[in-house]
């Protein structure tokens, strides 16, 4: 039964996909998305600076591997959703800036996320969570308006690479260019934050993060 | 003195995986609802016309090429030219000197159907 089932919704594509090998797709999907989510969500959020859009991206990236790349192996998804994700990154800022010069065209105020201004989004330091808290989301402002700083390129590597623990080659697929490129990106991002977080940096590193 | 890249890298993902541990539970929530969103396209019957697509291109690129083959030769000509009689013209035996007359033996031409000459 199994089997014949296994069979049927392989030979025919147009039909709902059923059967015993369909559920293990089905497990094995949920709990890559599940492992993968919440650090894909922070990497679109340092991408975009709104959480809202960067959930909605990627739900996007969600669907469309599912949709699209259900079939590969295990070990091609983390790329291929990464991918996806930040070819949804990129197309959004293309389309924030159409949009933008719509707004500037009509005479209105641009608000391009360009603009960011890192001192300005730190938080207020009035003591309004517990200080451990306090300190460890202004190393996470510092950081991620470090991060967002950095050319394009530079900052989709260092994100694969440090943040989500891709390798050389998934990150090379993720970003669709040369190992080489990501080497170069990598490096190039990891020397420019280092320059930019040592003028932030209080006194020195903790065992989680900046010093607390 | 700078530290070495992989203590820096290390601590650069501990300050961001620790962003990712403080994420709220409507954020978590929503997350949730795109995943099984997401699960869902696995059910979902996949279009047919994406199946036929690449047949359906093939087959209009042959239409494509068999008409451009097949247009008649001098369909798009001026009208009153003859350019197969041009060349049976320049290419004939007849002597030239009656092409310079072609006019004078238009007009008998016409002259014989109409009964005047003769």
């Amino acid at each position: 039964m199994d089997v014949s089932t296994t069979v049927f919704a392989v030979s025919c594509p147009g039909t709902p996909i059923t059967g015993t090998r369909t559920l293990q797709k089905e497990r094995q999907l949920n709990q890559f998305l599940a492992e993968i989510e919440r650090r894909a969500l922070r990497i679109a959020e340092i991408g975009v600076r709104d959480r809202d859009e960067a959930l909605d991206l990627v739900q996007d990236a969600m669907i469309k591997l599912v949709r699209n790349y259900s079939d590969r192996s295990h070990e091609e998804w983390a790329p291929l959703f990464y991918r996806i994700l930040q070819n949804g990154v990129r197309d959004w800022h293309r389309r924030q800036a159409v949009r933008n010069r719509v707004m500037v065209w009509f005479g209105r105020k641009s608000s391009d996320d360009n603009d960011y201004d890192a001192i300005a989004a730190a938080p207020d330091p009035a003591g309004r969570a517990p200080d451990e808290e306090l300190q460890n989301s202004e190393a996470m402002q510092r950081l991620e308006a470090a991060v967002y700083e950095l050319p394009t390129r530079q900052r989709e590597a260092f994100m694969l690479r440090a943040f989500e623990g891709l390798d050389v080659a998934g990150t090379a697929v993720a970003m669709g260019c040369s190992q080489g490129s990501v080497k170069t990106h990598y490096s190039r991002a990891v020397h420019s934050l280092r320059v930019t977080l040592e003028d932030h940096r209080p006194e020195d590193w903790g065992p989680e993060g900046f010093k607390r | 003195m700078n530290e070495p890249d992989d203590t820096f890298d290390e601590k650069l993902k501990a300050t961001f995986d620790a962003s990712v541990d403080e994420l709220d539970a409507a954020t978590l929530s929503r997350l949730n609802r795109s995943r099984h969103a997401a699960l869902a396209e696995l059910q979902r019957p996949r279009h047919q016309w994406s199946i036929w697509m690449p047949a359906t291109g093939v087959a209009a690129a042959i239409v494509i090429a068999v008409m451009v083959v097949q247009i008649p030769a001098g369909v798009n000509e001026l009208p009153g030219t003859a350019p197969v009689t041009d060349m049976e013209i320049l290419l004939g035996e007849d002597s030239i000197e009656m092409l310079e007359d072609l006019e004078f033996y238009s007009w008998i031409d016409t002259a014989e159907k109409e009964g005047d000459v003769g």
